[in-house]
């Protein structure tokens, strides 16, 4: 490091800055920009500053709803992640430092699939003809519907998404050491209480790093709650797409895109918020 | 099975405890007791299965085979928050996410102990190791020192029926370390804790140990006072383990002497005749003015090949008849220095002339 003087570190990032400004901030005021104006039947932009798309926006009750659907689900669907990945991510933690890279390999390899195949693989999972409401169905039961709903939705997001919950995870397990969940038990503590009381808190950092990951790309997945939902589930994504892509009113999309962006600044802060608390108490 | 410390109720007792990994043996028929109050050392080199044998003690590891005895109590099955022993670990293992006061409370609450009771406990066992102006402090906020002792008040605190300590002063540095020795002695005393210390360091073990049980490949090799392990020691192995010796080989004879190249010295132990080892401890080999006549003496002269002033000793290496012999003596002012060259005369005891069959290892 000592080759390197310390004024001249700055100019290191300064390349992702610039790239930063040109492909993040640039769109996101331009988008800002966008909203301020109104969307013409056919595809058309006012030229004019327009309060009329937030003002639409704001009076329709429609979009209120898809907000706390989506974000709602996002919630939902980030706990189940957290529940299905926990016990896997402390089983390859935990596992022989032979396997332990075998496993990792295993829990993320479903990334190197993509999303949109992965969610038709669901479909054929869970669709009416899929084979487990046939095997259901065979077994006597009469299962609920699986997909084109909320539950097709909820299932293929969490599975879609648990691969960055664990990685988050592993993350964070670092801080854990298996002599402290022995001095736990020799005091007396029974393994619940020690999950509880010791390795909890001890991984709360990976927990709360997954579940921020786990939050966001919910919020943002469009093609797995298209495809799953089947039109039928109305996301904040979802709409984003069919006001850009389909109704061509580029205005109310860039306005919901700046409500989408104001959803993941307040994860960011309640993430910040706990992690700081958190990290005070761990460090 | 071996006897409690005489004069003491054994309190725990290791009966033909083993210890298996796959195809290699940790521990093997380790049988031993510890009496009400015992400080017992578990002693010897590195690997030969000390942290194991605590482990099971503790019920941190299952045992192969054989039973762990408290009180009278199987308690070979228990999990280890059934077992009621305070652990200190050689890495202290404090909970880096609570305070101080909170790390000792934590035993208190999984015994349900009132509130209010519990920090008065927590503030007593504070100021035992005289760290009671640090309750509110995290662990990473202590030095090394405080660490060790917050970890030993937190095994304290919960008055665990066996205190087990795995190389807890390994982590200090060499002042430190003899000045908390010390403390955990006192403290143990004090409170007639049953405690099993575990360490690789012989001084260690010599210095606050009541006795000390000397281990080697899993198996045990000797249980004795430090007095007995110094002056008796059972085998080459102990005797070289524990405090330094001149090693050398020689032959003994019918009638008892032993033939150390062209010396004919007498020594102790009962090594049957043919090829032995004799161990002579460098400090109990002295200079004196001429090979000294008679009964309970041996003594050769030689050719000082080294002499080494360290302050409080001298050090000599004297080759005496093809063999090298380290002598330590204490300094005094005016002492004569031998320099290399010089002809010395030595003298030590029979019984400190140390006779073991000799062995293929060690
Ligand atoms: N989990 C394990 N799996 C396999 N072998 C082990 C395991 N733990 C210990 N051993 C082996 O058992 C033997 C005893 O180990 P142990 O840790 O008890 O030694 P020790 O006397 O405490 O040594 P040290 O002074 O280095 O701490 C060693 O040969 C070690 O390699
Ligand atoms: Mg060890």
């Amino acid at each position: 490091m000592s080759a390197t003087p310390r004024n001249l570190l700055p100019l290191l990032v300064l390349p992702a800055v610039a790239v930063n400004l040109f492909t993040f901030l640039w769109p996101m005021l331009n988008l800002a920009g966008l909203s301020f104006r109104e969307g013409l039947p056919g595809g058309g932009i006012g030229a004019a500053f327009s309060l009329a798309t937030w003002g639409d926006l704001l009076a329709d009750e429609f979009y209120l709803e898809i907000l706390l659907r989506s974000v709602g689900m996002a919630l939902g669907i980030t706990g189940l992640a957290l529940l299905a990945s926990y016990p896997i991510a402390f089983f390859v933690h935990r596992a022989d430092a032979r396997w332990r890279n075998l496993l990792v390999v295993a829990c993320i390899s479903p990334l190197l699939i993509s999303a949109v195949v992965r969610t038709y693989g669901w479909l054929v999972i869970l669709g009416d003809a899929g084979f487990l409401p046939v095997i259901l169905r065979g077994l006597g039961f009469a299962p609920p519907r699986l997909v084109f709903n909320m539950t097709g939705v909820v299932i293929g997001l969490v599975e879609i998404l648990m691969p960055y919950m664990i990685l988050s995870l592993l993350a964070g397990f670092g801080r854990l050491n298996q002599t402290l969940e022995e001095a736990a038990a020799s005091l007396g503590a029974p393994p619940l209480v020690v999950f509880w009381r010791i390795v909890l808190p001890l991984t709360l950092p990976g927990i709360l790093l997954g579940c921020l990951l786990v939050f966001v790309l919910t919020v943002s997945s469009f093609i797995t709650p298209k495809l799953l939902g089947g039109g039928r589930v109305l996301l904040l994504a979802t709409e984003i797409y069919d006001q850009a892509i389909v109704t061509l009113n580029w205005p109310l999309a860039a306005a919901l895109s700046l409500i989408a962006l104001g959803v993941f600044g307040a994860a960011l802060l309640v993430y910040g918020r706990i992690s700081r608390a958190a990290e005070r108490s761990i460090a | 099975m071996t006897q409690a410390a005489p004069g003491t109720a054994p309190h725990l007792l290791l009966d033909r405890l083993e210890k298996r990994f796959g195809t290699t043996l940790a521990v093997q028929a380790l049988s031993l007791s510890v009496g009400r109050g015992e400080l017992l050392g578990l002693l010897g080199p590195s690997g030969c299965g000390k942290t194991t044998t605590l482990r099971m003690i503790g019920g941190l590891m299952p045992a192969s085979g054989g039973r762990i005895v408290v009180a009278g109590r199987d308690v070979t099955a228990l999990p280890p928050h059934r077992r009621d022993m305070g652990i200190v670990f050689q890495n202290y293992a404090l909970f880096p996410h609570m305070t101080v006061a909170q790390n000792l409370s934590f035993g208190l609450e999984m015994r349900k102990v009132p509130a209010a009771e519990r920090a008065a406990r927590v503030q007593k066992a504070l100021e035992m190791v005289r760290l009671g102006a640090f309750a509110a402090r995290r662990p990473r906020e202590l030095s090394g020192g405080q660490q060790q002792r917050v970890a030993l008040a937190r095994a304290l605190v919960i008055e665990p029926s066996i205190l087990l300590l795995d190389e807890p002063l390994s982590n200090l540095d060499a002042n430190l370390r003899e000045e908390m020795r010390n403390e955990i002695r006192d403290i143990q005393q004090r409170l007639g804790i049953t405690a099993v210390f575990v360490t690789h360091d012989q001084a260690e073990a010599l210095a606050i140990c009541d006795r000390i049980a000397v281990m080697r490949g899993g198996v045990l090799e000797q249980l004795g006072t430090p007095y007995e392990i110094y002056e008796r020691p059972a085998s080459e192995f102990v005797a070289g383990f524990v405090g330094r010796a001149n090693r050398m080989a020689a032959v003994r004879e019918a009638s008892g002497a032993v033939q150390l190249g062209p010396l004919r010295l007498q020594g102790s132990g009962e090594a049957a005749p043919g090829p032995v080892t004799v161990m002579i401890r460098p400090h109990r080999i002295a200079l004196c003015d001429a090979v000294p006549e008679g009964e309970g003496w041996n003594g050769a002269t030689g050719r000082v090949a080294r002499s080494t002033f360290i302050g409080d000793l001298l050090s000599l290496e004297v080759e005496i008849g093809g063999a090298s012999l380290l002598v330590e003596q204490h300094t005094f002012a005016g002492r004569a220095m031998p320099r290399p060259g010089e002809a010395a005369t030595l003298r030590w005891r029979a019984e400190d002339t140390l006779v073991f069959p000799r062995s293929a290892a060690a």
